[in-house]
């Protein structure tokens, strides 16, 4: 492989080559195999998880937490925007969905959708804000951002519950016809979250297999070289944090039901920080990378915060250890290890 | 190869035959049955770290004691504690894990007020008991109250009216107000004016002092012309440490009682000497000379954890939390929520664990612990732990707001 190309480009070149090649096919067979068995793992996942010494909020944690990181990466990882502010969003739709159970209606589907819109506005109409910022200013501005709707959370009392959060709220029995599917179920509630993120997933993929999201990719890999071709990359940026809020929205009202509870710490920059860490760890050029990240985030914090009491620091130096040792993250080494060895 | 020896053989059966002359005698826990577990999510980690080490420090104090006892009905009692860092998100997966994962038929803890509010939420969903050690905020057994949650430490109502009370009746009813201009300091100001006001106090003022500010020197002169007589400082942190020492420069604590919020042994300890000053309120005191029980239990706490700390109010809330849920067991004979629930309300705490002089009991409509409040001043020059001198102890049915007032409907399910 030619050295002095980028990493996109030298996958284009890969997909090309491979399409044409004779491998083609059973590599094909190989990634749907891989597929059935993630998608049969998640759907099983309530069956097995107790068993391996998880409980069933952890892993309904993990999809929703992988729904806001596989969001965040479509403009970290593929548009090449360091957001330091999505938890705003995240936090938006929590806010959303829980004032929408407390003081509008007690509606599960009417408080996704609420959340989702709220916070997916807001993205839309701060956007113009950052689009046209690059590197550390881009990141400034969503900092400025997130915290904006921290501190309006925490002052305004009456209506957030301040500091102390939002409660009073919870998530309410679906009815579909005569049907009921009583989501304070925890295992229920898992399977609904499960949906959710399965749409989310097919959302993001149809996106990047478009046109868009090959635009996308191009605005990470030069930006200037779209500009010259007269491509308004500040659009298709602002596309990219818009998408990627209201998915975090998406996110944060199945985050806020979850507990049945929000804070203003869903809308704090470390939560933002955290989202980009977990993107990092698994690997941020992938697909999957960020639900490997936030797999190993969440599942370490659950287990060593119970062992021992300095357990930020562990994962401070497991952090520091995958970026030396992986830098392209977990999911990115495995992945160039097996193009390398084709 | 290890072989099964006749010297070995020996050495097991000696052992087995000396077990039960070493082991505690009155050990007699059902057989065979499984022990009960009690979770217990406090903050470990961050900035409250000192409070919540003191609060699982008198958990496994009563711990012993219960098990020494013979446990729970004759059961066993484990405590599985669990760090939630001050986040209400990670308190609330806690305590899925503490009910799902570990089995716990109840949970208690909490310093921060949203994590009390988060696992409250988690705990009526799953309809687990929930023991409240810390956690102050109003709502907790007010408007988000439910059937399954209980809590030791008082409401920041009960802590405004204590001191109140003592400070108006020992010096006047003319005050004076200095208050963070954010949400919760108006809240907590309007607390204080609407006790003061219903005692026919005046508020002579009120300067909202910006978070950060390091000048407080035109608030203070301001004040001290309005002659009032009381000074409340309701500041936080570095502010209030800054507020303290221009006080002290203008010699203002010589002409006007000073006087805040509530304290905790811990933050006293870690203020500096400028700073250590006025009239505040303590939620329980290791100093209570004439007061049974008292003296002993901090010599216990000595014994058991020889660091040179004494035990703080947080210590007790640990201690009086896991005793009431075993005695609320012994009297329901039942670790069943309901019952347990239902045999908790109106229940007095005995002398050797409300370590206090006044009754303190579970009201039984909203399940707020009726403890007492111990306002006095701080010790400008004391040496840790002699840091405070309680004035009075406020009892516990004096300073809350009557139960109709709070909010709280009970949701026992039918």
């Amino acid at each position: 492989m030619n050295a002095s190309m980028t990493g996109s480009d030298a996958a284009v070149a890969g997909e090309r080559s491979r399409a044409a090649s004779p491998t083609a096919a059973p590599r094909r067979n190989l990634r749907a195999a891989g597929a059935v068995v993630f998608w049969l793992a998640l759907v099983t996942l309530p069956l097995w998880l107790t068993h391996v010494g998880g409980y069933t909020a952890l892993g309904t944690k993990i999809l929703v937490y992988g729904i806001a990181a596989l969001a965040l990466n479509l403009l970290l990882g593929f548009t090449g925007g360091l957001s330091f502010g999505h938890a705003a969003w995240f936090g938006l739709g929590a806010y959303g969905a829980g004032m929408t159970l407390k003081y509008l209606a007690p509606s599960t589907p009417l408080a996704i959708l609420v959340g989702t819109v709220v916070g997916g506005i807001a993205a839309t109409v701060l956007g113009p804000l950052v689009m046209r910022r690059r590197g550390i200013y881009f990141a400034m501005i969503t900092i400025a951002i997130g915290q904006l709707f921290y501190f309006i959370a925490v002052r305004w009392n009456n209506v957030t519950g301040g500091e102390d959060g939002l409660a009073g709220f919870e998530r309410a029995p679906i009815h579909i016809g005569p049907w009921v599917y009583d989501v304070q179920n925890e295992t229920k509630y898992y399977y609904l979250v499960l949906v959710c993120f399965a749409v989310a997933v097919v959302i993001m993929k149809l996106l990047l297999a478009s046109p868009l999201g090959h635009t996308w990719v191009a605005i990470r890999e030069n930006r200037r070289r779209l500009q010259f071709l007269g491509v308004r990359i500040d659009l298709y940026i602002w596309a990219a944090f818009a998408i990627s809020g209201t998915l975090t929205a998406l996110a944060g009202t199945l985050n806020a039901m979850l507990f049945n509870f929000t804070s203003p710490q869903d809308l704090h920059w470390i939560l933002s920080g955290n989202f980009v860490i977990m993107c990092v760890l698994g690997g941020m050029r992938k697909f999957w990378g960020p639900l490997i990240g936030v797999a190993i985030f969440v599942v370490a914090q659950d287990y060593l915060s119970s062992v021992t009491d300095n357990w930020m620091t562990a994962i401070g130096m497991l952090f520091v250890l995958i970026v030396l040792l992986f830098p392209k993250g977990l999911l990115g080494m495995l992945g160039r290890r097996g193009k390398e060895a084709a | 190869m290890d072989e099964f020896t006749r010297r070995r053989a020996l050495k097991a059966g000696l052992a087995l035959g000396a077990a039960p002359l070493v082991a505690h005698p009155i050990l007699t826990y059902g057989q065979g049955e499984s022990p009960i577990k009690i979770g217990m999510h406090d903050p470990l980690t961050g900035t409250y770290a000192a409070e919540g080490e003191s609060e699982v420090r008198g958990a496994k104090m009563a711990l012993e004691e219960v098990n020494a006892k013979g446990g729970i009905l004759g059961r066993k009692v484990e405590l599985i504690v669990e760090d939630d860092n001050a986040n209400a998100g990670l308190a609330a997966q806690k305590a899925h894990k503490l009910i799902e994962k570990d089995g716990c038929s109840m949970i208690m803890g909490a310093v921060s007020s949203a994590t009390a509010l988060s696992v409250n939420q988690v705990a009526a969903q799953k309809g687990v008991p929930y023991m409240v050690t810390g956690g102050h905020t109003d709502p907790v057994t007010g408007k988000e109250c439910h059937w399954t949650t209980f809590r030791i430490c008082t409401t920041t109502y009960m802590l405004a009216a204590g001191l109140v009370n003592t400070l108006a009746s020992k010096f006047g009813k003319k005050w004076y107000f200095i208050t963070p201009d954010y949400a919760f300091g108006h809240t907590f100001q309007a607390a204080y004016a609407k006790i003061l006001q219903g005692m026919g106090g005046t508020v002579l003022g009120n300067s909202l002092s910006p978070l950060g500010t390091t000048d407080f020197s035109s608030y203070l002169i301001k004040a001290q012309s309005t002659n009032p007589s009381v000074l409340i400082l309701l500041v936080d942190g570095q502010d209030l440490v800054n507020c303290m020492k221009q006080a002290v420069q203008f010699g203002l604590q010589k002409k006007i009682p000073i006087g805040g919020g509530l304290s905790e042994l811990e933050v006293l300890r870690a203020l500096p000497t400028d700073a250590r000053l006025g009239w505040w309120t303590l939620e329980w005191y290791w100093s209570q000379p004439g007061v049974p029980h008292v003296k002993e239990w901090v010599e216990k706490y000595k014994k058991t954890y020889p660091d040179g700390s004494y035990p703080s109010a947080r210590t007790w809330f640990g201690y009086a939390g896991l005793h009431a849920l075993a005695l609320g067991a012994a009297h329901a004979k039942s670790i069943e929520p309901a019952k347990l629930a239902h045999a908790l309300e109106g229940m007095e705490l005995p002398p050797e664990v409300k370590l206090q002089p006044h009754k303190v009991y579970f009201r039984k409509e909203d399940h707020q612990l009726m403890a007492g409040e111990f306002p006095g001043e701080i010790k400008h020059d004391g040496k840790y732990p002699d840091l405070f001198k309680v004035a009075e102890v406020v009892p516990g049915d004096k300073t809350a707001l009557p139960a109709s007032e709070t909010g709280c409907k009970l949701d026992y399910p039918a």
